[in-house]
């Protein structure tokens, strides 16, 4: 069973990379404004991803800590960004 | 009992591939952006809470921070989703084949709110 959990592991580590990339190209090709934001809250979805992922190979609870830190960055940009899209101003 | 975690992680780990990775194959394939926004909202929820699960499973120390975050996720999705979807509208973008726009007349969607 450990050897399955490890290869699922460093597979599912692969694919939310690769998935990472791809939304990274639609931040630098996409169609409209609020397109290039959706790609950018999956980059930063899919980073926080990669940190419990990487918290569970490695056994360390920390890493959860930095999955948090990205997510709360990732809601306040990202209704700021919004925001900002809408209204041409912030606050 | 450590097995059966182990199985169910497993189980959670790949299911929530699978639903990051349809996120994404929509994210691509879906022709407008309010219909993008569909798919790339299970990217949040389902992907990141199913591997969450699979954290609070495995690692001793942290069910405790995977809970807290599993909360915090359910709570900020739809609130984001929902900032794109309503500055996407207030934008103009256009829809792709609309059959009805229940915003256009309902309600009055002011161009800069007041506050």
């Amino acid at each position: 069973m450990d050897a399955i959990l490890t290869f699922v592991l460093y597979f599912a580590l692969l694919i939310h990379i690769l998935l990472a990339a791809a939304s990274i190209w639609k931040v630098w090709r996409g169609d409209n404004i609020i397109d290039r934001m959706i790609g950018a809250e999956l980059t930063s979805t899919f980073a926080l991803s990669v940190m419990v992922i990487i918290a569970i190979v490695t056994d360390r609870s920390i890493y959860i800590d930095v999955a948090l830190g990205i997510a709360a960055l990732g809601f306040i940009s990202t209704i700021a960004l919004s925001k900002y899209a809408a209204d041409e101003q912030i606050f | 009992m450590e097995t059966i975690f182990q199985f169910i992680a497993v189980l959670a780990i790949l299911a929530g591939t699978f639903f990051s990775a349809v996120g994404v194959i929509g994210y691509y394939r879906f022709p407008d952006v309010y219909s993008r926004m569909n798919t790339t909202g299970k990217v949040g929820l389902f992907g990141s809470v199913l591997l969450l699960i699979a954290a609070a499973l495995l690692t001793p120390l942290g069910w405790g921070k995977a809970t807290a975050l599993i909360l915090f996720l359910m709570l900020m999705n739809p609130v984001t989703t929902h900032a794109l979807a309503s500055a996407a509208y207030r934008l103009g973008i256009p829809m792709h084949k609309p059959i009805r726009d229940d915003l256009a007349q309902a309600a009055d969607i002011p161009p800069e709110n007041g506050d």
